[in-house]
This record gives structure tokens, C-alpha cells and sequence, in this order.
């Protein structure tokens, strides 16, 4: 019995791991060995989910962008310094307010060799901007039109003056996919085997992980820089740092406060931070019957709040204090509200002793939905009773936190990081238009809605900026929010690699570079 | 044998049904997805009409009954972060959970019968102290505290395995010993029990005064008869083990069941919840009939029915 048994489990276990893909005694996943090696060049970067989807019209998350980045080129796209920069197009115009040509290159083919022409460009616009069912949809439906109008030019229109047009364009729904291979595929199979442009072509995807992506030696843009690229899947925190530990990956992302000193402790690696266009604020109710509508009592809670201590104890100073909700980088940023607090305690208290009587709030915050936000809402909720205030502090898991905030059920403060995908002011400010702000701060402001107004319809660039900047000025001394500070992006890095992280947390392979 | 096994399986049906009511209400109780889905810059006018076209906006029993309707045809939705339908997607991960269950089954046999069998022949000596104690230890310790500590001694300081991921044989190591630690001191200490009870009966008496070797008396009569609890217990711990694979895979990395669950559950992604549940309690269901069928296989005094 016993041996029968065993010849059953060994041959199920035989069955499952060929199953599974299991190929016994290959070391492939390891980053050093392969990276050490200078004819075969392999950069493993862990992130801590997983992709949802190779579709890049479709994926709204971090994770995907880092692998589409790669994969597709499009008409524009930030470089390091979060500049637009061309990137298919070679030339382009705006013919009247609505109206822009582009003129692209004719020198990029996609990886099954098919050439990339104006035609792919007007399919893959058209898509995003008529499937509504696509979560880029959102960002691309000013757009009323696109049409090849030549090869290589197009033309684009959109329902009104939109200054974020180029913006929008460098975004992740405006890769460029191939017409043909998808009339001929279904979009069912592209999403199974991708084909783009870009330096990397897609190799596989092992469902939570691993995405493997190969040099693509005909990139029209260059030579890439490494051989091949896996972008590993690894949630847990402990085990993402001990694969940078022991050289498994060469980067690995969302590092926790905890680790930093044990990875720059470590030989062979290091910690790097970087700004993130997440800014970790508090919601301020300023409905009616709460008492957080007295402007009074608002200001005495941004004056309460140590801001510089949260970021240089919790943080270890690699958190930047700030008073806008907009990040420096993004378009409009007022950078006089960055690296900047108000901490000033006596004047809390005395603004807390004016009141009838003794205010007070509940402090929502999560834990463990943002580095340190449990940690920093106990700091918070003792710096406003130090000055008069009566707390009730209310931590909630990630499910009934996240119900509260969509539901609109906040009460006096909510803590919260919001981050600015767009990188344009335009996005983060439209917390203070009337429609936005119903039933969360219900904040109201005739002047700001004036200046975003003014802003949204303007295509002097300098002009726009100087009204947003006006405008944060403003929510600054009314505070629907009080922003605390910019959450740092964390990253362990072998000392084998060198890499920047970029404000918006997406990555280019080819900026990542082999220190030999 | 054919109308008991007909029968058995008949018997699943309201079990799988209560199992499916209860997840749909936990799924209904615990809330919606939508916000997760449409993520920090929805409007409540997106919200209200992404709920209204999933069906949220219906009352409960019709929700359920179309939920009912849904699942008797297979169709347990489409998982909203992968865009495909949820069962295939779960069915997609079950080798590489079996793969752990079973490599964990088969550690916890080769250590725990040796283990079992040495103890209860020096019962009472150091070695059944050592054996009970370590049993203890082992089963004490957390999947997840053992699947950290087994990394960072034979990953990260001396460097024998990968740390996590899967993909070749060594990945496999850490996460089968992490998994099958608990389920071998379970077996141990069972099969210990067994045999010291078998042992002192009358039968091992009679064959050790007939001159047996102890290696026979020991292997032959007793171990033999020890198999019925064993198989068993070992059973049961399968079903265990795909329980305990859930947070052993997350510490791991490894691509399966567990994984997805653990996601889907932090990101509501509940077609996939469901789907997984019911998919797990098919297998528990299944490997409850196996146990059956095997203690008729393993003694045959054991009738059916």
C-alpha cells in the first residue's frame, strides 16, 4: 500500500508540475547570475502586483504601465525629467482650436515586422475613444475624431480647446497596436501574444509571476539596452526584499520603511527614493453642521500638524512636506506650497480656545493601504489633542475605507493619498469644482472655479500655469484639503544596475543602466 | 460500490448549493466592488451606473437567483482585474496548488512514518520526548512565520535556494517544507499513538512469541494496521493543505489557487472568490469520498454504505 501510495503521489506530483510549466534545474529568474554575464544581459525588476491585462487600452495600473512602456511606442512621451517629448511623431501642428496634425516617422515597424502607418494610429485612437467599456476611455474622450489622412499623417479632433491633448496622447491608451494583426487575430488574441513597437518584444505572462520581455534587435529607436527583462510578481513585502538580498532580482519596488536600513546595510545594494505624484492629504468636511466648516477651526488643524516630524521620523526624511495637493512635476504645480508646512501649535491652541467649546472630529484613515497611514493618523489625532481637540480616531480595513470614501460617507477628516496620473493640474484641482466636491468637502469657491475655468480653456501654457498656481493658492488658506506630504517612492537596488526612479512610476527599460 | 459512490455524489449537490448561498452572502454583506473597480477619481454618477449595469442596484433574492442561474450553467462570472471569465481562471491555477499539496502530502509520509514508528517503539524513552516535543514545535509554527524564517535562513544567508517563484525543482523546496512541517507532525504524533496502541495488543504478542523479528512484528502486523487512522488524517490534511497553500504561496510567489484567492479577496474581486471557493469545496468534497473509498481499499472489515 505504502508503495503504491508513493507511485501515485510522485506521478500526480510529475503530472502537476508539467502542468504548472514547471521546467526542473533552469535558474532563469536569476537577475545576477544572467546580468553578470555581458553577452547575455537579463534585468529583473519585482513590483509588488501583478498585471491585469496586456491590453495597454485597459490597464489603469502601475504595474501594466511598467511592462506597456516597453512593448509600444506612441505619439509622445515623457522623458526622465517628465518633459513631452515626440516620440512616433516627427512633426505636428494645431490647425485651429479643435484640430492638430500629426506627422509620424516612417521608420517604426512592429515586431511581426508589419510596417507602423497611419492607419494603426487611427485604429488604435479610435478604440479608445469610442469603447467606453475601456478604463482609458475616460482620458481620451475629448477626442471627437482621428483620421489617416496620409501614410504617416493624421489628423485628431477634439470637442473644444483641449490644452491636455499632448499629455493625454503620451498616455498608456494611446499605445499604438497593430490594425492588421488584430483584424486578422480578434483583439482576444493580440491580448494573449502583444505585439508593439517598442524596444522589448512580449515573450510571456505567467499569471502572478512573472511578464518575460525580449530585445527587440530591430527597434526603430535604437538598440536596446539589456537582452531580456522580467518583471517578477512577488506581493509579499519580506520576500521581494530577500530576492533583492540574494541577487534574485535587480530591483525591487514598494520597499517598506522597515527595510530600507537593512537593504543599504546589506552589500551589493541600496535604497533609492524618489518624489511620487502621490500626495497624502486629509479630506476636510466643510458641510454645513460640521464643525469643520469654521474656517477657524480648519486653519487650527493645519496649524496643529507637525508635518516635518511625520516625514523626518516615520520617513526618515524621504517624505516632502507640502501644502498643495498638485505635485512639483506635474503641469501647474505652485512650487512655493512644496517642501512647506505651517506648524505653529500655540496659534492651534489659541483658534481651539476660541471655540464655544471643546471641537470635535473623527480622523478616518486606513492601514496598511499606504506606507505608515495607520501611524500617521495616531500622530495626527495626538497633535490635535495637544491642542484642545477631542479625536475619535476611526482605522477601518481597506474594504469599508474604501465604501467610505466612494460611498462619500466621510466625516470630519479622511486621510488619504491621491496621486495625479495625468501630470497636468488640470486633474488633481478638479477636487475643487462644485461637482467634485459635493457630499465629500462640499468646499465652494467662486474664485477658484473662475481661475479653473479660465485655465481649462487657455492654450498659452504659461498663462494656464500661473492660474492653476493662483488657484492652489487659494485652496491652500481654505483648505478643503490639508495635503501633509508627497509619499516616496522606495526602491532596493542591486549595486550592479543604475536607476532613477521617475515621478510618475513608470519605467523605460533603457534608462536603467548596467553599472559593469 | 457503483450506488454508494452514486449516492455520495448525490449528496454533494446540497452541500455545494448551501456552500454557494453562503459565499454569494458573505460576497453581498461584505459590499461591492465598484469602488476598487473604478478606483480614486470616480464620480458617484460613475459609481451609481457601474453598479446598476453589474446588478447590483437589484434586490437580494433576485441577484441571488440570477447568481444561481448563472453558476448551474458554469458561468461564475468574469473577473473584473483579469477581464476573463473566473473559472477557467481558477481552474488555470489548480496544478501548481496541487503540486505544493502534494509535495507537502509526501514529505509529511516520509518523515512522519519513520518519525511515528521510532517513537512508539521507545515509548516513553528520549527519543519519544524528543519526537513528541518537536511535534509540538512544528505544529505550533504558522505557515507564514516558517515560510519568512526557511527563506531568510536557506535564501538569503546561506544561499542554497531561491527565495521564491517557481519554474524548476528547488522552487519548490522552501514552500513544500513550509507546508508539509505542520501536516508531518500532525501524522506523527498519529501514527505514534497507533502504533504504541497496536503494539501493546494481543495479537503483537503472539507474533513476537512466535520468534518474529521485531523489524516484522513492527513493519508487518502493526504498521500495517496503523494505515487505516493514517490514511485517514493524511486525507483530512490534504484538505488542510490547500488551506494552509493559500498564504504559503503568497510568502512564495508561487503562481496558484492560494494567490489568486488572497487578491481576489483584497480587491473584491468576488466572480473569482466564488468560483474558488466553490472550486475548493468540489475538491474537499471529492478527496472526502477518496478517504472513504480508501479506508474500504486499506481494510476491508470497513463496510460501505
Amino acid at each position: 500500500m505504502r508503495n503504491r501510495s508513493a507511485t501515485l503521489g510522485a506521478g500526480l506530483l510529475a503530472l502537476s508540475l508539467s502542468a504548472c510549466g514547471g521546467v526542473p534545474g533552469t535558474t532563469s529568474d536569476n537577475g545576477s547570475e544572467n546580468g553578470g554575464e555581458e553577452e547575455s544581459r537579463t534585468l529583473v525588476f519585482a513590483q509588488s502586483a501583478d498585471p491585469t491585462t496586456m491590453d495597454p487600452q485597459d490597464a489603469r495600473s502601475t504595474s501594466a504601465e511598467r511592462v506597456n512602456r516597453n512593448i509600444y511606442s506612441r505619439l509622445f512621451r515623457r522623458d526622465a525629467e517628465m518633459e513631452l517629448v515626440e516620440d512616433l511623431v516627427i512633426d505636428y501642428e494645431q490647425v485651429d482650436e479643435q484640430t492638430w496634425r500629426f506627422t509620424i516617422t516612417d521608420e517604426a515597424v512592429f515586431h511581426n515586422g508589419d510596417p507602423l502607418t497611419a492607419a494603426d494610429v487611427e485604429f488604435s485612437i479610435n478604440r479608445v475613444i469610442t469603447d467606453d467599456t475601456l478604463l482609458e476611455y475616460v482620458e481620451f474622450n475629448q477626442i471627437t475624431s482621428v483620421e489617416a489622412i496620409g501614410d504617416y499623417e493624421i489628423e485628431l479632433t477634439t470637442d473644444g480647446p483641449m490644452p491636455t491633448l499632448i499629455n493625454v496622447l503620451s498616455k498608456g491608451g494611446a499605445d499604438i497596436m497593430p490594425s492588421e494583426y488584430i483584424e486578422e487575430n480578434g483583439i482576444e488574441g493580440f491580448i494573449a501574444s502583444p505585439i508593439g513597437s517598442g524596444p522589448y518584444e512580449f515573450v510571456e505572462w505567467r499569471q502572478d509571476d512573472r511578464v518575460v520581455l525580449t530585445a527587440n534587435e530591430d527597434y526603430w529607436g535604437g538598440e536596446p539596452q539589456w537582452d531580456e527583462v522580467e518583471l517578477r510578481a512577488i506581493p509579499e513585502n519580506s520576500t521581494r526584499v530577500s530576492e533583492l538580498l540574494t541577487g534574485g532580482v535587480d530591483i525591487a519596488a514598494d520597499v517598506p520603511p522597515n527595510d530600507w536600513d537593512r537593504i543599504d546595510d546589506e552589500d551589493g545594494s541600496h535604497m533609492v527614493f524618489g518624489d511620487t505624484t502621490r500626495v497624502m492629504l486629509l479630506i476636510v468636511r466643510m458641510t454645513d453642521g460640521y464643525i469643520t466648516a469654521d474656517p477657524e477651526i480648519r486653519e487650527a488643524i493645519d496649524l496643529a500638524i507637525d508635518q516635518g516630524t511625520i516625514t523626518e521620523t516615520l520617513f526618515e526624511g524621504n517624505a516632502t512636506p507640502v501644502r498643495s495637493r498638485v505635485p512639483v512635476g506635474s503641469f501647474g504645480a505652485n512650487e512655493e506650497l512644496y517642501d512647506d508646512f505651517l506648524y505653529d501649535p500655540e496659534r492651534a491652541a489659541e483658534l481651539v480656545a476660541a471655540a464655544d467649546e471643546t471641537p470635535e472630529v473623527t480622523l478616518t484613515a486606513s492601514r496598511g493601504n499606504y506606507p505608515f497611514d495607520g501611524e500617521v493618523a495616531e500622530m495626527i489625532a495626538s497633535y490635535l489633542e495637544e491642542v484642545g481637540f477631542e479625536v475619535n480616531l476611526d482605522i477601518r480595513e481597506g474594504g469599508s475605507y474604501s465604501d467610505m470614501y466612494s460611498e462619500r460617507n466621510n466625516e470630519e477628516l479622511f486621510l488619504i493619498g491621491l496621486a495625479d496620473g495625468m501630470l497636468d493640474a488640470s486633474s488633481p484641482m478638479v477636487h475643487y469644482t462644485p461637482e467634485t466636491a459635493e457630499g465629500m468637502t462640499d468646499y465652494f469657491s467662486e474664485e477658484v472655479i473662475d481661475l479653473l475655468n479660465q485655465a481649462g480653456r487657455t492654450l498659452d501654457e504659461e498663462e494656464r500655469a500661473q492660474l492653476y498656481a493662483e488657484a492652489q493658492e487659494i485652496v491652500a488658506e481654505d483648505r478643503p484639503h490639508i495635503p501633509l506630504y508627497v509619499q516616496p517612492g522606495a526602491f532596493g537596488v542591486s549595486d550592479g544596475v543604475d536607476f532613477t526612479p521617475r515621478l510618475d512610476d513608470n519605467l523605460y527599460f533603457d534608462d536603467i543602466l548596467p553599472n559593469d | 460500490m457503483g450506488t454508494y459512490i452514486a449516492g455520495r455524489l448525490a449528496q454533494m449537490i446540497p452541500t455545494l448549493l448551501l456552500i454557494i448561498t453562503i459565499v454569494f452572502l458573505l460576497v453581498y454583506i461584505v459590499g461591492d466592488p465598484v469602488s476598487l473597480m473604478l478606483g480614486e477619481h470616480a464620480t458617484p454618477e460613475q459609481v451609481a451606473t457601474m453598479r446598476e449595469a453589474m446588478g447590483l442596484n437589484d434586490p437580494l433574492l433576485v441577484q441571488y437567483f440570477n447568481y444561481l442561474g448563472s453558476v448551474l450553467t458554469g458561468d461564475f462570472g468574469d473577473s473584473y482585474r483579469y477581464n476573463q471569465a473566473a473559472l477557467p481562471l481558477v481552474l488555470d491555477r489548480i496544478p501548481a496548488t496541487l503540486t505544493l499539496a502534494i509535495g507537502a502530502i509526501l514529505l509529511a509520509l516520509v518523515i512522519a512514518i519513520p518519525l511515528g514508528v521510532w517513537a512508539a517503539t521507545r515509548r516513553g524513552g528520549v527519543v519519544d520526548s524528543a519526537v513528541s516535543s518537536l511535534s509540538v514545535l512544528a505544529k505550533a509554527m504558522p505557515n507564514f512565520w516558517l515560510g519568512i524564517m526557511l527563506i531568510l535562513l536557506f535564501a538569503v544567508v546561506l544561499q542554497w535556494l531561491p527565495v521564491s517563484g517557481s519554474g524548476s525543482w528547488a522552487h519548490l523546496v522552501l514552500p513544500v517544507v513550509a507546508l508539509g512541517t505542520g501536516t508531518a507532525a500532525e501524522i506523527t504524533r498519529l501514527v505514534r499513538s497507533s502504533m504504541v496502541e497496536i503494539l501493546s495488543q494481543d495479537y503483537i504478542r503472539t507474533a513476537r512469541g512466535k520468534g518474529l523479528r521485531q523489524r516484522v512484528v513492527v513493519y508487518k502486523h502493526a504498521l500495517l494496521n496503523a494505515f487505516v487512522p493514517v490514511t485517514s488524517i493524511t486525507i483530512l490534511q490534504f484538505s488542510t493543505l490547500l488551506g494552509g497553500a493559500l498564504i504559503t504561496e503568497v510568502v512564495f510567489s508561487w503562481p496558484g489557487l492560494g494567490q489568486l484567492l488572497v487578491n481576489a479577496v483584497s480587491m473584491r474581486d468576488m466572480a473569482v472568490v466564488q468560483a474558488a471557493v466553490f472550486v475548493i469545496a468540489v475538491m474537499v468534497l471529492a478527496l472526502s469520498l477518496i478517504s472513504d473509498l480508501l479506508f474500504k481499499a486499506v481494510d476491508r472489515r470497513i463496510s460501505l454504505g
